[in-house]
This record gives C-alpha cells, structure tokens and sequence, in this order.
C-alpha cells in the first residue's frame, strides 16, 4: 500500500494528461518562483500525508502484534503445556492406580478425572488459539480425538479392574502407549509452534520494518521543512515563516512522542521475553521432564522387570532435568526437593532391582515419596504462575500508547500539511 | 478368595471348551459338527504343523542322586549361587489368566507357571516365597534364559528343536495344544476357516509362526503379549487369536462373547528354560519336577489354577536323553 503511494509523483495533480505532458508541466514548473513554491508546497504536502499513513501503520501494526502475542501466542504456549503436563500425570496417575491393585483409591480417581478435564479444557482453548489449516491446528485435533479413545481405554481397564480380569492391565497398558507415543508428542508438538509462534509475536510487535520507514519519513519531513524555510528565508527576505516553523515544532513533538511510545513498548516487549517467556519456557519444559521422570518410575514398575526402556528414558530426563534446574530460574529448594526425590527414586529402583518388588511399589506411590515429588511440581508450578503473571503485566504496559501513535500520528501529520499549506499559500498569493 | 472367583468365572464362561481342553484326543464338541468332513485334509492330520525332528524336544538331562536338602545346596553349583543371591528369578507374563497373570485384587503376579517357579523355590530355599518375578515379552524368553537376566523362564514355553539350540529346557510339566478363539456368533470352526482373516498371536511365540504354516492362509498379526491380543480383539482390530488351548481358556473365561473352537493342530509340550551354561540346575529342576509328578503336587496345582476344566489328567511323563 504504501510503496504505492511513494510511487505516486505527486498529490496536487488530480488529473493525469498525456504521460510525457504531466512530467513536461511539473518539469518546467521549477523554472518560476512561483513553480517553485507549488513544488515545495508539493513536496511538503506528500511526506506529511506520508507521515501521517505510516505513523497510523505503525501505532496499527505495533498495537496488534503486542496484543496478538499476549492473547493468543503466549497463551498457546501456556496451554500446550497444560496439555502436555495434564496428560502425561494422567499416565502416571492411571500406571500408580494399577500398581496400587485391588480397587483405585479414591484420591487417584480423583486425581485422573482432573487431569482428564484440565487436557480437555486446554485442547478447546487451544483449538480456539491456532489458526485453521496451521500445524498448530492439525496437533489439537489428533490431541481431541486421541483424548476421546485415551479415556475410553483407561474407562475399559477400570471396568475389567472392577471385575477382577486381568485384561484390564492390558487395556491400561494399550491406553499408556496411546498417550505416550502419539499424544505426548502431539502435544510437545503444539508446545513447539507455541513457541515459535511467540517468537514470531515479539517480532511482529516490534515491526521493526514500519517502525523504520517512519523514523525514515520523519526525518525526511523534518528536513524537506527546514530546507523550504531557508529557501523562503532566502526568496522572500523574511526570517521566519511562522506556520511553517510550528509545522516543525509539531514535526519534532512527532518524532518525540513517537520514539517515547515505541522505546517504552520495546523495553516492556523486551522486559515480557527476558522475565516472561523464556522462564516460563524454561519452567513449563522442566514441569514436563519432571512429569516424565514420575511416569517412567511407574511404568518401570508396572512393566514388573521389562520395562528397561523406562528406566533409560528416567535417565535422560533426569540428565535434562538438572541441567535445566541449573539456571537462575529456579530456587535452591526447588532443586533440594528434586534432589529429594532422586534419592527416593534411587530408594524404589534398588529395591525393584534387590527382588524387594512389593516393597518398591510400596515406597514408590506411598506418600512420603508423592509428597516430595508434588513439591517439585507445585514449586515449578507456582514459578510459573509467578513468571505469567510478570508477562501479563509486562505486555499489558508494552500495548500502552500504541492505539495513541495510531491516532495521534496521523492527525499531527495532517496539521502539519495544514500548516505547511498556510505557510506557503500565502507566500504563492503574493504572486498573483 | 479371587481365585474362587475366578474358578466360578472360569466354569460358567468356559463351559464350551471343558470338553476340549488339555485332551487333545477328544473330537470337537459342537453338536452335529460337520467340520472334519467339510475340511477333510486339514483335520485329518492333527498337528498340521510338521515339528522339526532334528531332536526330541521332549528329552531333558536326567537327574543324578537325590535331591539336596532345601538350604543346603552343592557348593559351586548354580543353585548355591541362587541360595546366596537369595532369591530366585523367575521370568514370566502378567497377562495369562491361569498360568501367569497380574491379579487385579491383590497386584500379585500367580498362577500354574509362577507355581512351576515357587516349587523350585521350595526345593532350594525350603520357602517358596523366595522368588523374584520378572516380567519378560514372549519375544525376550530364549534371550533372557540364554543371557542369565533370569533364572529360569515358565512362561507357557514350547520346548522345541530351535529353542534348544541355544536354551535347556527341563522335562515337560504340560501339555497343550494351539487352537483358535474367536467371537460367539462366528461360523468359525477351526483355523480351516480364518483364510484372509486376521489372527493375532504374541510376537516370539510358536503360535505366530503356526499361524503363519496354516494352510488356509490366515493373515497373522503379531502384538506384544497374549494381553495385547485380547484386547484387540475386543476392539474388533482382529478377528480371531490363535494360541494354546490354555491359554485361550484364560481369555475365554475373561470375555463371555468369546469362544475356543477347533481341535487342538499342533502339541505344545510346556518347558521350563534355563541357561546351557549350568546343567547342573537343568538337572537339578527335573529331579524337582520328578519328585513332584510322585509326590501329588503337580495335580494339586493342576486342580488349583486348571480344576475347572475337569478332572486332572496324569502327569506328562518325563522323557531324558
């Protein structure tokens, strides 16, 4: 749009004659004093209304993709974690129930269903959060119909359990590989464009390309009025020309105002990522490796001896997981309490290894060792909470003065034309 | 208390195949079954698949002198090292209704097989609780045996010609046969019938490669246990599963829409695996197995998991090199 209006010669004339006669007549315009003057005033007249479309633009562009990033690529991002994070204690809560034996307790149950309802409620958030046709989209809808068959398995393996069959263990176990291996990673998946898509968010709300043109446009109105001032200055004898003189005070408040507004929306944007996106990146990534070193421990000894492939993978999620915790974003407690529940882990495996099997499952999903692991858990938790909420606020301030650029911007450009106008005309009107 | 449960369940659902199970000589019990003169090359010949005679699977390593006193094992043989370990390591399924399975009520793993295990428990620390069970997938049976993860695998293993290249199996402790189960209003009668249809059996077992040999060319879907196949063909993934008749009861007694039929085509002598490296313990099992066979307990422990399906058979008679 606007690289149209840059190509347009000029905006005084209307109506377009023959192609060589139009440039001919503004050619030789600059051959008179008056000519002249209409070529400045020309000139002057274009950039302002230039001016006035970017800094709309601008404050436009600048002001959508803040609040696209804080409405709805933050936002995926936190959901896919939920789904994420909902699922897979869905999968560990379903792995202990079992390992319990005889009837689920009350308190696992309990626990399932949420897990349940937090995934659903996070896939139609989600699914309200991603484009149609976008990658994004085609993650939710496997994550809403997989949920749907996830649910009727697990309810299967209840319904076996209650009747004392043993098929239920295998429906369980259907249901396990079900949520391990296409929904988990559906929704890491999710996670990921979340992530890409906040990063997208910062660049948008930064519109670095429009933001430069109208620094550029500025600049160029700023100069074209001090050049036409010493011009007249010179012509006309008079030192001040003073409507053209309060187009540039208002040219300079411009640039002012527009600088205030944008490096305060850059700081806050800048601010949101540093003490908002990042850690609560980090933090949803160390939820999920956590969740699945409690996943991989029941799974082990649900697997009653063949489940080497869980123990391994424990392995590597406790590998990323303190490597992870090793940064500024978690507390020392969160880290004592992770530490606290590798021991309790190493505790369970030495027992299932010793042939104390009964026991492991016993210390496994007693309470002493849920109790340190819920404290990992509730201490990313509530970082968490803490970090999103420091982006809220952080990208709430960023959109501030933006919808002002918006409209402000063009209506001090248009008084600047008016201006520029009134103090050219009357120097052209003592020509006639 | 659950396995009166399970025994009520068991002679209620698998009343159609009490006729049949673990006596492979009877003829199918389907009122006016036309299915041996409809298929008559198939049923003709028994056990359809031809069993490699390089050896004979049945023959194990005959015991020497009288058992060891429990607690008081020959020093530097294997079964001193599993008294110093403390346990024995039994590898086994948890999902074999009746032979090997998780029990829902109490999360313990039990049955005939795991029964085999505390027997030889028994024997060597006087205390059949001493042992550790490990759950193997049917395909890591000969692996686990062969490598020492485990010390001895009862786990419904057909003890035959290939397996004993690289395992010892102890004397047979069952007999059983594969046949199919599929759903209550299916025309199947037997395998002769499942040509193009999908038969599921676990990967590593014999029951997938004679599902494979099967004249009528059934299309054999492997999954990673018993359990698994069940399942699927719950959810109608399958048509049909094809095992050892005992097996099949365990399933059978789980889901009242689903049926054994057929007669047994194949014979499935049941061994307990262990390593080469040790015959010494090979030794040691069958004397245990022999002692056993004599003393009543086998057809106790056949009466306990297997009662329902009728009145104990004899003993299979051990057969040695």
């Amino acid at each position: 749009m606007s690289t149209a209006l840059v190509a347009r010669p000029s905006p005084g004339v209307q109506v377009e004659e023959r192609g060589g006669g139009l440039f001919r007549r503004l050619g030789s315009l600059r051959h008179t004093s008056p000519g002249r003057l209409e070529l400045l005033l020309g000139l002057l007249v274009t950039l302002g209304v230039l001016t006035g479309l970017l800094a709309g633009i601008t404050g436009a562009a600048t002001s959508a993709g803040t609040s696209d990033l804080g409405n709805r690529a933050q936002p995926l991002l936190v959901e896919a974690e939920t789904i994420y994070s909902a699922l897979a204690d869905a999968d560990t809560t379903a792995a202990q129930a079992f390992l319990a034996g005889g009837l689920e307790p009350p308190a696992l149950t309990q626990r399932y269903n949420d897990d349940l309802e937090r995934a659903t409620t996070a896939i139609s958030a989600a699914a309200r959060l991603t484009p149609d046709g976008s990658e994004g989209a085609a993650s939710v809808r496997t994550l809403s119909n997989g949920v749907a068959r996830y649910s009727a398995l697990v309810a299967t393996a209840r319904a076996d359990n209650r009747q004392g069959l043993p098929v239920g263990s295998s429906y369980l176990s259907a249901a396990s590989d079900l949520n391990r291996q296409t929904l988990l990673p559906q929704a890491q998946n999710l996670f990921r464009v979340a992530q890409q898509g906040v990063r997208d968010g910062y660049t948008n709300a930064a519109s670095y390309v429009w933001v430069t043109l109208l620094a550029l446009l500025i600049l160029a109105l700023a100069g074209a009025l001090l050049l036409a001032q010493r011009y007249l200055s010179r012509a006309t004898h008079r030192t001040f020309n003073v409507p053209l003189v309060a187009a540039t005070a208002l040219t300079v408040l411009l640039a002012i105002g527009t600088l205030f507004v944008l490096t305060g929306q850059n700081g806050h944007l800048g601010r949101a990522d540093s003490a908002g996106s990042t850690p609560v990146a980090q933090l949803a990534e160390a939820r999920i490796l956590a969740l699945r070193e409690r996943g991989d421990e029941a799974l082990t000894l649900a697997a009653h001896g063949s489940g080497s492939q869980y123990a391994t993978d424990f392995t590597s999620a406790e590998d990323q997981l303190t490597k992870a915790l090793g940064n500024e974003y978690f507390s020392d407690d969160l880290r004592a309490a992770h530490q606290a529940y590798l021991a309790a882990h190493e505790k369970v495996s030495s027992l299932d290894q010793g042939g104390s099997y009964d026991d492991a499952v016993r210390l496994a999903i007693g309470t002493q060792t849920s109790q340190t692991f819920e404290s990992v858990t509730a201490g990313i938790g509530s970082a968490l909470d803490g970090r999103k909420a420091v982006f809220n606020q952080e990208i709430g301030a960023a959109g501030n003065g933006l919808t002002l650029l918006a409209v402000f911007g063009p209506i001090a450009a248009l008084a600047i034309c008016v201006l520029a106008g009134a103090g050219i005309r009357a120097r052209l009107q003592e020509y006639r | 208390m659950m396995r009166t449960r399970i025994g009520i369940a068991l002679a209620g659902t698998a009343a159609t195949v009490l006729a049949l199970a673990g006596c492979s000589g009877d003829s199918s019990p389907l009122p006016g079954s036309t299915t041996a003169a409809a298929t008559p090359g198939a049923s003709a010949a028994a056990p359809a698949a031809t069993p490699d005679t390089s050896c004979n699977p049945r023959a194990s390593l005959r015991p020497t002198g009288a058992l060891p006193q429990p607690g008081h094992m020959p020093a530097g043989s294997y079964m001193a090292k599993i008294q110093a370990q403390g346990r024995l390591i039994l590898g086994t399924s948890q999902d074999t209704l009746l032979f090997s399975s998780r029990n829902p009520f109490t999360g313990k793993v039990e049955g005939f097989d795991v029964d085999m295990g505390r027997q030889i428990a028994q024997a060597i620390f006087g205390d059949p609780n001493k042992l550790q069970i490990k759950v193997i997938g049917y395909d890591k049976r000969v692996s686990s045996a062969k490598d020492g993860s485990v010390d001895i695998v009862a786990d419904t293993m057909t003890a035959n010609c290939a397996r004993w290249k690289d395992v010892n199996f102890s004397s047979i402790y069952y007999e059983a046969g594969q046949r199919v189960l599929v759903s209550k209003d299916s025309p199947v009668k037997s395998i002769d019938d499942l040509g193009g249809k999908k038969v599921c059996a676990a990967s590593g077992s014999t029951s997938l490669d004679n599902i494979a040999k099967a004249k009528s060319k059934p299309i054999p879907v492997a999954k990673a246990s018993f359990g698994d196949c069940l399942v699927a063909f719950q959810q109608n993934e399958v048509d049909a599963i094809s095992t050892d008749d005992t097996i099949l009861a365990g399933m059978a007694a789980q889901d009242p829409y689903a049926r054994v039929v057929g007669v047994p085509f194949t014979q499935e002598p049941y061994g307990m695996a262990m390593s080469k490296a040790h015959p010494e313990f090979t030794q040691f099992v069958n004397a245990v197995l022999a002692k056993n066979r004599e003393n009543g307990t086998w057809t106790a422990t056949y009466k306990k998991w297997l009662g329902a399906f009728g009145a104990p058979p004899a003993p299979p008679v051990a057969e040695y090199k």
